[in-house]
């Protein structure tokens, strides 16, 4: 493989990392203008739960990933009845179900945080799994991180196509487009946003749990990942699963160019310049509606 | 009569309540105050390094009959509060104690920037502080007769790791380093080594902290081909550096990551084979001495981890220090401090005295993993194994 | 109440204030002084955002700008002349900066501002690595303790009294008029990007100048310590909790949130940041109107 290629591939695949982190997340706020910004913190308890289920248990990280997303996903449902509901029925205006649910997700931050150091410590903790390089056209790439690329496209292009094409999906859109007029044709709230909560959450569980693959895992570990979700989502348009995902790419693709040009310091500097650049020029992101 | 009868039980239950009492519980306990790193991103390595052997350091004295104070046995009582890794909050709270809780002694917190931000009121109130996380020559700089520092500055371990370079006959290095004060002063010591011993600098690059892919960074070194790669890094860099290394496969001769190899987390996490023959900070191993071994044990059994191989051992020496000189001195601070900076001590990573403020008695080494362990291989007086060189491939 | 009230009410609490270094120690003043930093960031992030109804982050970037301010001078500044010089610094970088994103709204300003805290730490460590091969400053000689308290004070009062002032004024009108329908206020006269910028820099104005007064107080400045995002976190947060549109909310908001959190914490040691959460989470959720909202409803009833 020429050199550019292999280059442009890496930051394809530290993208997919990118992107993956911004999924859950671009639902939730998308959907609901739920601006959960303890996001990263459902990402890290997934991290977690998985690490748990491989040294204690023994069990593959990939066979666990499904009973994570199902522990996140309920466990989103019940987050969401206790914290989010209340603020979708009494906030006058949507900035403001944005402002209250950023303060509760402050709330839930500390709270999650707090918990995980409760029970497991501030220790940093991992395991390596998947890390034999794979071997693509003559370059050489770790077969856990081809992994969370390789989730991040797959589950990218399975959403647009639920959205898309299915009643769920369009039940959803409708909400995106217009909450009242989707009321007023039947499709039910109550169940829907629950539903699209933890879906949110459970995504999030599971890119934690891809990652601790890769990466080792902390209970402070969260926070990046959530400004990471945040600038990646806000790049792409915010509801758009097809921006995150195009949006994670071009971070990556160049953050690596530019740590070969310029120097790896640079590398924020010029993530901010291109979302700086991006926003001047399509003040919803790239892919809004 | 039967009031009578309840009386007698009463003072035989008394005397034998008092009998038994533990002797050092008519006098007033000895206050020892710190704040620490226990939530946000200090936490990962002060509750590796340093809370730990606090509080297991205060547990040992207590159970041993007290702290001796000038042949008095006082109770060793702990006070900490987490510090949030926040430096307002650390400089807040040390005010608290030493001024308005007015403990007998303060232990340090967490790092650099903490220790620092401590400084200032360790001078104005008298406080000795023994740092086992603090580094820098910036830090020694302030010349602050209260502070010392138990690390070995980044001069001496630069040195030994160039020593090392020459011996084997290296002849060309590359060189990473975290965009942080850590990073910078050991480059900048490291560079200057190599350059006196003649060692040829191929690539200096550097990268911010949080970085996730180091690839293409690698992927140029590879390309130059050194003898010797070395990782000025944090752990998660150290960690990552170490995958992807393995992955592109890319194996110098040396392969040399600072900060995080020292911890069991390393070699448990990525697998001992993997990081056989990796270099990196390290003091101490519990095959030392024996002193070193049942501290090693005694960990394992309160904590059911392993301390780490670097500054755990001078967290643990720092408080044997500590209670050296209270046995000989008392609690008088200005006199602990006069006999802390002049007297020699005995430790388990050795004999330790102080020159302003600086440990000048544990020597910069080198360390190497080898055969799960991490066994000191460089200067050969200090070694506890034979080194591997060139490293062997990755498994 | 009136513009006059206010002010004097004000400047009652401020020579109250005055006396405490005589009467508090030093722990329990370090905390009044975190309290007035607090209010301090709060009432200034309040008089742009509260009106307008923006969601700036960008508290971080004009405190840490401040910070090295200090941290550059220090030697060749007086301390007083640092903290004016940190405030007009952040000013500046706020007006370059608003004049380039304050068309956006939002989330989407909320992450910019966010990330401008971030961009100006790794343009700050880039340069002194690169130029002064130094990343993190020591301040050798700090002010005592006196002196710090009674800068941050001036500092919080002036923040308290322009934005009195902002509010009785036309200005005030017409940044609430901005918030509550931009367009319509712009048919109405007013030039809305201006008066934007003109209420971002002055807000920043005051984050600045309270960062260069705290730096003293750690010794060492180094661009992740001052440029924690969580500075910015904790201002929004006390602002909204204490109702940003008003001007006593965020005040009592953040004497109420410093206290809270130091005695949880000094109480607490291991737990209090997941009381904290729980807190803050049925905070929210019921009394939704924020602090200022207790304060309204006594008044109601009381009248």
């Amino acid at each position: 493989m020429g050199f550019w290629l292999e280059l442009a591939a890496s930051g394809l695949i530290t993208g997919g990392i990118y992107a993956v982190v911004a999924i859950g997340l671009n639902l939730q706020y998308g959907l609901m203008r739920i601006m959960n910004i303890s996001h990263g913190e459902f990402l890290m308890l997934g991290a977690y739960l998985t690490w748990l289920a491989h040294t204690t248990f023994k069990l593959n990280p990939l066979l666990s990933l499904p009973a994570v997303a199902l522990a996140m996903f309920a466990l989103g449902l019940v987050v969401y009845r206790l914290c989010f509901y209340r603020i979708a029925r009494t906030a006058p205006a949507v900035e403001v179900i944005e402002a209250r649910s950023l303060l509760v997700g402050f709330g839930l931050m500390f709270l999650v945080q707090n918990a995980v150091y409760l029970v497991w410590g501030a220790d940093l903790r991992g395991y390596s799994y998947l890390t034999d390089p794979v071997d693509i056209a003559g370059a050489r790439f770790t077969a856990n991180r081809l992994l969370v690329f390789a989730f991040a496209v797959a589950a990218s292009l399975l959403l647009l196509a639920v959205l898309r094409w299915t009643m769920i999906g369009k039940a959803v859109r409708a909400m995106m487009q217009s909450p009242i007029g989707a009321q007023m044709v039947g499709i039910d709230t109550a169940v829907l946003h629950p539903v699209v909560f933890g879906a949110g959450l459970a995504l999030a569980g599971v890119a934690g749990g891809l990652l601790s693959m890769v990466y080792e895992i902390s209970p402070s570990m969260g926070e990046p990942y959530t400004v990471t979700a945040l600038i990646v989502i806000t790049l792409g348009g915010l509801g758009s699963a097809l921006g995150s995902l195009i949006g994670g790419f071009i971070l990556g693709v160049v953050e690596a160019f530019g740590m070969h040009f310029t120097s790896p310091s640079l590398k924020m500097l010029l993530s901010y310049a291109v979302l700086v650049a991006v926003l001047l020029a399509r003040p919803k992101g790239l892919f809004s509606r | 009569m039967i009031f009578a009868k309840k009386v007698k039980w009463l003072a035989f239950a008394a005397l034998a309540a008092a009998a038994a009492a533990p002797a050092f519980a008519q006098d007033a306990s000895v206050k020892i105050g710190y704040a620490i790193a226990r939530t946000g991103p200090w936490a990962a390595g002060a509750q590796v390094t340093q809370e730990p052997n606090y509080i297991m350091w205060a547990e040992q004295v207590n159970a041993a009959g007290g702290l001796n104070v000038k042949g008095k046995r006082r109770k060793v009582e702990l006070l900490g509060y987490d510090d949030r890794s926040d430096t307002e909050t650390v400089v807040r709270t040390y005010e608290k104690l030493m001024a308005s809780d007015k403990v007998d002694l303060i232990l340090p917190p967490w790092g650099t920037g903490a220790n620092f931000a401590v400084m200032p009121l360790a001078q104005k109130h008298g406080y000795p502080m023994l740092s086992p996380t603090a580094t820098g020559r910036r830090l020694l700089g302030m010349k602050n007769p209260y502070f010392f520092a138990l690390l070995q500055q980044p001069d001496r371990m630069m040195e030994a790791l160039s020593e090392f370079l020459v011996a084997r006959k290296a002849r060309t290095a590359a060189v990473i380093h975290v965009d942080e004060l850590f990073g910078l002063e050991q480059n900048t010591a490291l560079q200057a080594a190599l350059k006196e011993k003649g060692i040829e600098v191929v690539e200096t690059k550097s990268y911010p902290i949080g970085i996730k892919d180091l690839s293409p960074v690698l992927k140029d070194i590879q390309a130059k081909k050194p003898d010797a790669f070395i990782s000025l890094s944090y752990p998660p860099d150290t960690f990552l550096v170490t995958g992807q290394a393995k992955s592109i496969g890319f194996n110098p001769k040396v392969f040399y990551a600072a900060v995080g190899t020292a911890f069991p987390i390393y070699r448990d996490r990525m697998g001992a084979a993997t990081v056989e023959g990796v270099m990196g900070l390290g003091t101490w191993n519990p095959k030392m001495s024996q002193a070193a071994k049942a501290y090693f044990d005694a960990h394992v059994k309160r904590w059911q981890k392993e301390p780490d191989r670097w500054a755990s051992a001078h967290a643990w020496a720092g408080l044997q220090i500590l209670q050296q000189a209270v046995e000989k001195v008392g609690l008088e601070r200005k006199a602990l401090r006069d006999h802390i900076a002049s007297a020699e001590f005995d430790t388990i990573i050795g004999k330790i005295r102080f020159k302003d403020g600086e440990n000048v008695s544990t020597p910069g080494v080198v360390s190497q993993w080898s055969n799960g362990e991490f066994e000191v291989v460089w200067p050969p007086q200090s070694a506890t194994g034979p080194s591997l060189y060139p490293k062997p491939e990755w498994k | 109440m009136r513009a006059r009230t206010a002010l004097l009410v004000t400047l009652g609490a401020a020579l109250a204030l005055a006396t405490m270094p005589w009467l508090l120690s030093d722990f329990a003043l370090s905390l009044t002084l975190s309290c007035l930093m607090y209010a301090g960031l709060a009432v200034s992030w309040a008089m742009f955002c509260g009106p307008t109804h923006y969601l700036s982050l960008a508290t971080s970037a004009f405190f840490g700008i401040g910070a090295y301010v200090t941290a550059w001078g220090v030697g060749t500044l007086a301390y007083p002349v640092a903290v004016l010089l940190g405030g007009l610094s952040a000013a500046a970088f706020a007006a370059l900066v608003g004049a380039a994103v304050l068309h956006l709204r939002g989330a989407y300003f909320a992450v910019i501002t966010f990330g401008l805290g971030e961009l100006v730490r790794h343009a700050i460590t880039y340069f002194e690595k690169s130029y002064a091969h130094t990343v993190g400053r020591v301040i050798a000689d700090a002010p005592d303790a006196f002196t710090i308290y009674f800068t941050v004070l001036a500092v919080t009062l002036a923040a308290v009294g322009t934005s009195i002032l902002v509010r009785a004024s036309r200005f005030g009108l017409a940044l609430a008029g901005i918030g509550s329908d931009e367009e319509r206020a712009q048919t109405l006269g007013v030039d809305a990007r201006l008066t934007k910028i003109a209420a971002f820099t002055l807000s920043a104005a005051f984050a600045g100048a309270l960062g260069a007064a705290m730096a003293v107080r750690w010794t060492y400045i180094e661009p992740t310590s001052v440029f924690n995002p969580f500075i910015g976190f904790q201002t929004v947060l006390i602002a909204m909790v204490g109702g940003a549109q008003t001007l006593i909310g965020p005040i009592v908001s953040s004497v109420f949130f410093s206290l809270l959190t130091e005695f949880l914490r000094l109480q607490f040691p291991y737990a209090f940041l997941a009381i904290l959460g729980l807190l803050l989470i049925i905070l929210v959720l019921y009394l939704p109107g924020g602090l200022a909202s207790l304060f309204t409803r006594w008044r109601k009833v009381h009248a």
